[in-house]
């Protein structure tokens, strides 16, 4: 028989194991975060010192101001780049999901069963089988080396159309019954009756594709070859090959490319976490 | 007030205008591209010849049948590192899968029995490297893996040990056969993804209703039994769900490998993705790529397959 005490002894061995493994992930998770920032605030000399500091000796801004100085990297232009191909894929994404799954929610025509079938294949389509060929598209549509060809392909997106149609479904007929009764036209309808009520899904599906395009490495390295139209993560990679020998130069350069989508993350971290535990984004 | 049938009618044309435009852009930015990718694979291609009229094809690039498919097998040098690459993402791909899942199971566990705050926090955290982007994360565990200044080596010397030479350009390390670099990319791909995997297994733990796990208890199931005989069998769809999800996400690894080692040291940590996008866009050889991309294609669709297969589960609770 197992006394009282031995239960409550035996519980707080458990809490302080798991307390003890939640702590180490913690660490682990954080610490290249931590060091990243620290190592951005140290001078050229110091972060290539040996033995290495953890800690800045004197921390500085160095870094920073010589990237905001740098004429060769106007950083508001590879910020208005990254943010107007992400905001640019979330406006049309929300867009074309929102109506097309309005569509196959609540509209009967011929050949829909064909069409959304042919709409979800899209989701099995690894995107490295077509990249080639959409890439030779791009240069007969001249959309290569602009901003144009990272948006223009990725308009449709299946699982945005899949979500839309499933959320829609919830919104009772009477809605739409009674705009029509109204004298709404059908994009009235969609316009004003259904869109007001999708600003939860639509919130999460463009959070996502914002992350996504602002992360985005593959296809822009493709389709990008001016310096000026480089998008963020591509400057990046640009900068950190060009000053291999000032490491804290690149650590700073890392930073600044963080901090918004981390910024993003802490503002909308409830509604990620959750989401992607239950759709499957990724 | 309209008839039913122009009422109907219209809504019919609004359908159509709709789906119309969607269904062109789909032929335009995906159907095509797909036939093309099958096509190009039987063809000599490099977009730096003209070739014939049809999406020049033909001519000074010409059909070579399976060519492109037969030299896979052969001795020359793109074959060499093609198969090479193939080996190192299943290796990649095989390490990645259990490893994720002992560190993400258990500690899911651990973080769904604790306090709400707490679960809300720690979950938060964890799954903060997911969001980041790929690149800034190859270049802080570049960094940390520097072998003169960097955090790692700086902290195996602390504990009064010798680090290895290079983590991330020795073509010499290797721990039990795998090489040093690769290891070096697989726990900073973990270390990027897990949370993804962790957050997944916490919603599906808390889908766990509470009555079963209290008759567990009533019969006198002890934490192992419990995790064995209830946890573990309700957990079977996501447990598979996850695999399958894991498996395809890193059979197109790329970013990581692509920026911390180019692929380095001598091919050790060249990924199928890898290879295709050097032989496309750098050496212009894109039949030879598009040929190379339908295997991955096909590797990815067995297990796409697969997930349908398995994902058909019984479990109702």
């Amino acid at each position: 028989m197992i006394t009282q005490s031995q239960t409550n002894f035996s519980h707080l061995i458990g809490a302080v194991l798991r307390y003890t493994v939640l702590g180490i992930g913690l660490s682990v998770t954080l610490l290249p975060f931590v060091y990243v920032i620290l190592s951005s605030l140290k001078t050229p000399s110091e972060i290539i010192q040996i033995p290495p500091t953890f800690f800045p000796k004197v921390p500085t801004w160095q870094n920073f101001t010589t990237i905001f100085n740098d004429p060769k990297v106007p950083l508001g232009l590879f910020f208005f780049n990254s943010s107007f191909v992400a905001m640019a894929r979330v406006g049309v994404t929300l867009f074309t999901s929102s109506l097309a799954g309005y569509i196959f929610a609540r509209y009967e025509f011929g050949g829909k069963g064909v069409m959304f079938a042919v709409i979800m294949a899209q989701i099995m389509i690894p995107f490295q089988m077509i990249m080639i060929p959409l890439y030779l598209i791009l240069v007969k549509l001249q959309l290569i080396d602009t901003l144009w060809g990272l948006i223009i392909p990725a308009m449709i997106d299946a699982f945005g159309i899949f979500m839309m149609r499933q959320f829609i479904e919830g919104i009772p007929r009477e809605l739409i019954d009674a705009g029509r009764i109204d004298g709404a036209s059908e994009f009235q309808i969609y316009r004003s009756l259904i869109l007001p009520q999708l600003s939860a899904p639509l919130a999460t599906l463009g959070i996502f594709t914002f992350m996504a395009t602002w992360n985005d490495y593959l296809w822009p390295l493709i389709v990008i070859t001016t310096h000026e139209r480089r998008t963020l993560p591509l400057l990046l990679t640009w900068y950190s090959s060009n000053h291999g020998s000032r490491p804290s130069l690149t650590m700073a350069a890392s930073v600044i490319v963080l901090v918004p989508i981390v910024l993003i993350y802490i503002l909308f971290q409830r509604q990620i976490v959750a989401n992607a535990a239950t759709s499957g984004f990724k | 007030m309209a008839s039913p049938g122009s009422l109907r009618r219209s809504q019919r044309r609004f359908a159509f205008s709709v789906m119309t435009p969607i269904m062109i852009y789909l032929m335009i930015f995906s159907l095509l591209p797909m036939i093309w990718a099958v096509i190009l694979g039987f063809f000599d291609y490099s977009p730096a010849r003209v070739g014939g009229t049809i999406f020049g094809l033909g001519e000074s690039n010409p059909f070579v049948g399976i060519r492109n498919y037969l030299d896979m097998f052969n001795d020359s040098q793109p074959a060499t590192v093609f198969r090479k690459s193939v080996s190192n993402t299943f290796l990649f791909t095989f390490l990645i899968l259990p490893l994720n899942l002992a560190i993400t199971l258990p500690l899911a566990i651990i973080i769904e029995r604790s306090h709400a705050r707490v679960k809300g926090f720690f979950r938060a955290v964890y799954f903060l490297p997911t969001v980041t982007s790929a690149v800034a994360v190859a270049l802080i565990w570049g960094a940390i893996y520097n072998p003169q200044a960097g955090l790692l080596n700086s902290m195996i010397r602390t504990i009064g040990m010798t680090p290895p030479k290079a983590w991330l350009s020795d073509p010499q390390a290797f721990v039990m056969g795998i090489p040093l670099a690769m290891i070096a990319l697989i726990v900073a791909h973990l270390w990027q993804d897990f949370g993804y995997n962790l957050v997944i297994f916490i919603a599906a733990l808390q889908g766990i209703p509470q009555n079963l796990r209290d008759a567990a208890m009533v019969d006198g199931a002890n934490e192992q039994q419990m995790f064995w005989y209830v946890t573990l069998p309700l957990l079977q769809p996501t447990l598979l769900f996850v695999c399958v999800m894991t498996i395809l996400s890193s059979l197109q690894m790329f970013i990581l490998a692509q920026v911390m080692t180019a692929g380095g040291p001598r091919e050790q940590t060249t990924t199928m993705l890898m290879s295709i996008y050097s032989n496309a866009f750098r050496y212009q050889n894109m039949g030879w790529a598009a040929a190379m991309s339908m295997v991955l294609f096909g590797i990815i669709m067995l297990f796409t397959i697969l997930q349908f297969r398995f994902l058909r589960s019984d479990w109702e609770y």
